[in-house]
This record gives structure tokens, sequence and C-alpha cells, in this order.
């Protein structure tokens, strides 16, 4: 026994069963989609209905009032997929029809480089370029693995980078263009379902301790926003790709920023402590050393206050929240810039190399103080 | 099935051409367009026919009026407006155009 759906099409009752109903409403419904800002679309999709209704009745007599699922699918293949006029085709066959429409709208539908977090391992970089390119993301990862030990290492740091400037997919039309799909409800709602037995597992296996954490975590953070004004608002929901991609490299950069200006300003204090001045500029008598310093202290306050403002807002432009792995590799950059521009201030600026001379030994090399002792 | 690829872009262009040459002559309905195109190499489908018309029509190069059917409900006959007829004039000159160049050119075998 199967249910019967009595459809109205164009003032015709006709008698479907369940399968076909769903072909049809299918059909109808692309032909919905694909003829939207069409002037005529009701007109079309009328006599579409109607053409319809004259097929099924080729497949009715006094002995058979249901319209069988296998009769409307030969219907809909007669009656061809509803392409706006633009489109509008004479192809031949019915299969290099579609397969000519499958690919128009897969050309059609941009393809967009975004970190993939379902399934990812660290942060959904590669899976975001398997997805890209098309290809399996175990490919990818052994490229990047084998990378890494080629280079020492030092591809670790392009994916550090990767990861602050691909945006991350967070919706689910950001996840088709990763793959560059077209995006209709059908596939919503496919994606919907897996991604949710996906999250149940994941929460149930992953999420379990840190949840509480996370959840303190937030709560402070919510706080924090209410009272930090200079934060501005978190403009994540609506922001484009482009935004989104130069928020990502932005970060990256404000990161470098702060590293250098850290070190400026370390090396100005050393500098105030060992010789009274900052380098060849000596202080007024009037302002005694530890008023520099403490002047000192309150203009980098002042400068990077605003950076590091700035740098959050891309950070939230970017991925949305501060998550773990990326504010722990935010934390390595910052770490890995500050050494390099010690080093390169040391190797290209005598005034430093100097100052750095004229530390005492055990400044320098702590460890050797140690055995001294 | 090369050619065939290769003309696809033309025939889809032709197809409005021959739509307008198949009105032009008669009084037709949907399925009787779709009947004479078959045979052809520019055989289609409601789906792609019913866009096409209600364009056409939005263009005032034809129009339609319904009329009782012996089986089922009315149906829409369409006919050529003066300015459909005016465009049909310039395009079968252009095509004999075409045709000529095409011969001119090189010899086929």
């Amino acid at each position: 026994m199967n249910t019967v759906i009595t459809v109205n099409l164009n003032g015709n009752a006709y008698q479907l069963d369940e399968q076909g109903f769903e072909s049809l409403r299918a059909y109808l419904d692309s032909a919905d989609e694909r003829l939207a800002g069409n002037p005529d679309k009701a007109e079309i999709l009328s006599d579409i209905e109607q053409a319809i209704a004259d097929k099924c009745r080729r497949y009715l007599n006094p002995h058979k009032s249901v319209v069988a699922a296998a009769d409307l699918d030969r219907i809909l293949a007669e009656m061809g997929p509803v392409e706006s006029e633009t489109g509008g085709s004479a192809a031949n066959s019915e299969r290099q029809r579609m397969a000519a429409d499958n690919s128009q709208s897969r050309k059609d539908a941009p393809r967009r480089l975004y970190q993939v977090r379902e399934g990812s391992m660290i942060s959904g970089v590669c899976n975001g370029l398997a997805a890209y390119f098309n290809v399996d993301v175990t490919i990818v990862r052994i490229v990047f693995v084998a990378l890494t030990i080629l280079t020492g290492g030092v591809w670790i740091l392009a994916y550090i980078l990767m990861m602050f400037i691909i945006p991350d997919a967070t919706t689910s039309e950001e996840r088709a263009a990763a793959h560059g799909e077209p995006f209709n409800a059908q596939q919503l709602v496919d994606g919907a379902k897996e991604r949710y037995a996906e999250f149940r597992q994941q929460s149930a296996r992953w999420h379990e301790g840190w949840r509480r954490r996370r959840q303190l975590r937030r709560e402070k953070r919510a706080a924090a926003a209410e009272r930090a004004f200079w934060r501005g608002e978190r403009a994540h929901e609506d922001v484009g790709y482009a935004t989104r991609v130069l928020a990502g490299f932005m970060v990256p950069v404000f990161t470098l920023i702060g590293a250098a200006l850290f070190v400026v300003v370390i090396i100005a204090m050393v500098s105030l402590f060992r010789t009274g001045g900052i380098f060849d500029w000596a202080l007024p008598n009037e302002i005694p050393v530890w008023g520099a310093i403490v002047i000192l202290a309150i203009v980098y306050q002042a400068v990077h206050m605003p950076l590091r403002a700035a740098s959050r807002a891309s950070y939230e432009a970017s991925v949305g929240q501060r998550h773990g792995w990326l504010a722990a590799a935010d934390g390595l950059l910052w770490l890995g810039f500050a050494a390099l521009f010690f080093w390169l201030a040391y190797l290209f600026i005598p005034e430093v190399r100097s100052l750095f001379e004229s530390v005492p030994f055990e400044w320098r090399h702590p460890l050797d103080a140690w055995h001294a002792f | 099935m090369a050619t065939d690829e290769k003309f696809s872009s033309i025939r889809k262009g032709l197809l409005e051409f021959l739509l307008l040459r198949i009105i032009s002559a008669d009084k037709v309905y949907v399925a009787e367009m779709l009947e004479r195109l078959s045979a052809t190499q520019f055989a289609t489908q409601e789906g792609t026919l019913y866009p096409l018309l209600s364009k056409l029509r939005r263009e005032e190069l034809l129009d339609y009026d319904w009329r009782e059917s012996d089986a089922g409900p009315p149906r829409k006959y369409y006919k050529l407006t003066a300015k459909g007829r005016t465009q049909l004039a310039e395009l079968n000159r252009y095509w004999k155009r075409i045709n000529t160049t095409i011969e001119e050119l090189g010899h086929s075998e």
C-alpha cells in the first residue's frame, strides 16, 4: 500500500504516488529557481505545469487513476530542465543537456579557498586546499609533511600564515564555495544532516571536558568586550570574503608591527638604563632616568593598545572567535618576529650591538653566570 | 559528437530564428512546434521552449490567443506580430548572406 498525493497542476487535479510527488516538486523547485528574476516567471511556470498535466493524462486510463513515479520520471525527462532564456539551447540528447547543465552551474558557482574545519586535523588548511583543487586531502597532507621535512620545518611557518590568511568556512554557502558546488536547498539539507551527525560525534568525544572552561572563557570575554570601548563592533557576521582575506592577512601584519614595537621599546629601555639616554639623544637634565622609563612605558602602551585592538578586530573579522590553536600560533609568530628583530638589530645597527656588548657578561650569558656560582 | 558540440552554440542562437519561421507559416501551439523540431537537429523540449517563447513575446515579436481544443483544456496558439514579421524578414536576409559567405570562402568537400 502506498500513499497517494493529489496535486493541482495549473487547475488540473492529479494523483501521484509519494516518490513521484517528490521528483515533481524537485523539478518545479529547480524551475522556480532558474526563472528567478524572469518577469514572466508565473506564466512560464503555469505553462510548464499545464504541459506536465497534459502529459500525465496520457498515462491514465479508466483503470489507472494514479500517475506512477516511473511515469512521472519519463514525463519530466521529456520536458527537459527549464532553462533561463539566456541559456536557452537546443541540445539534442537529454544526457548531453544534463551534463552541460551541470558543468555550467558548477562553473558558475565561484570556488573559493577556505579553511574547512570538518574532518580537519589541525585547522582545516589542507582540507580547504584539497577542496579547492579537488584532490584527496591525504595527498595534500602528505605534500605538506614532505615540504615540512624538505624545508627543515620552515613550511610550518607557511602553514601558520595560511591559518591566519585563509578565512574559515563558517556558513553553509562558504562551505559549498570551498568545494565549488552550486548551492541549493537540497544540498543544504543533506549537508546539515551530515554535519549534525558529525558534530554530535565530535562534541561527545572532544568537547566534553572543554565545554565548561570554554563557557567560562566566553563569559569573561563578553564582559571584557563590554568594558573595552576600543574594540569596535563584531562585524564578523556580515563581512565579505575579500574583507576576511584582508583581515586574515592583517593579523600577522599587526603581530609583526607589535613585535617590532616591542623590540624597539626594549632596546630603548636598555639604552636608558645603560647610558642614561636613548643612543645619541641624552635625557634633558630635569628628567630622571626612572621618569623617562615611565614615560616610555606610557607611550608604548598608548601605541600598543590601538594596535592590539586593531589586531583583535581583524582576528574576529577573519576567523570569528579566538580559538586555541590560532591564539597559540599567534603567540609563536610574535616570539619569532621579536627574536628576528632583535637579531636584525644586533646585526645591522652598530649602536644596538655596542649596547648589547656593554651589557655585563653575566646578563648576556645567564647560563655561564649560573655555572660560575 | 565533436561536430555536434562545436555547433551547439550556433544551434542555440538559431532556435529563435527557426521558431519565428515555424510560427510565421501558421498559427501553432507548443506541442506542434516541438514535433516539427523533433525530427531536426534543433530538437528541443518544453523546458527550453516555454521560457524562450515568453522572451519573444516580451520582445513583442509574437503573441498568442487561447483556442479550445477537441481534447483537453484550451491551448495557446502563437502567431507573429507585425514587428515579428519585420524581424523575421531581416533574419532571413541575414541568413542568406551568411550562407553566401560560407560558400564563397573555401570549397566544401
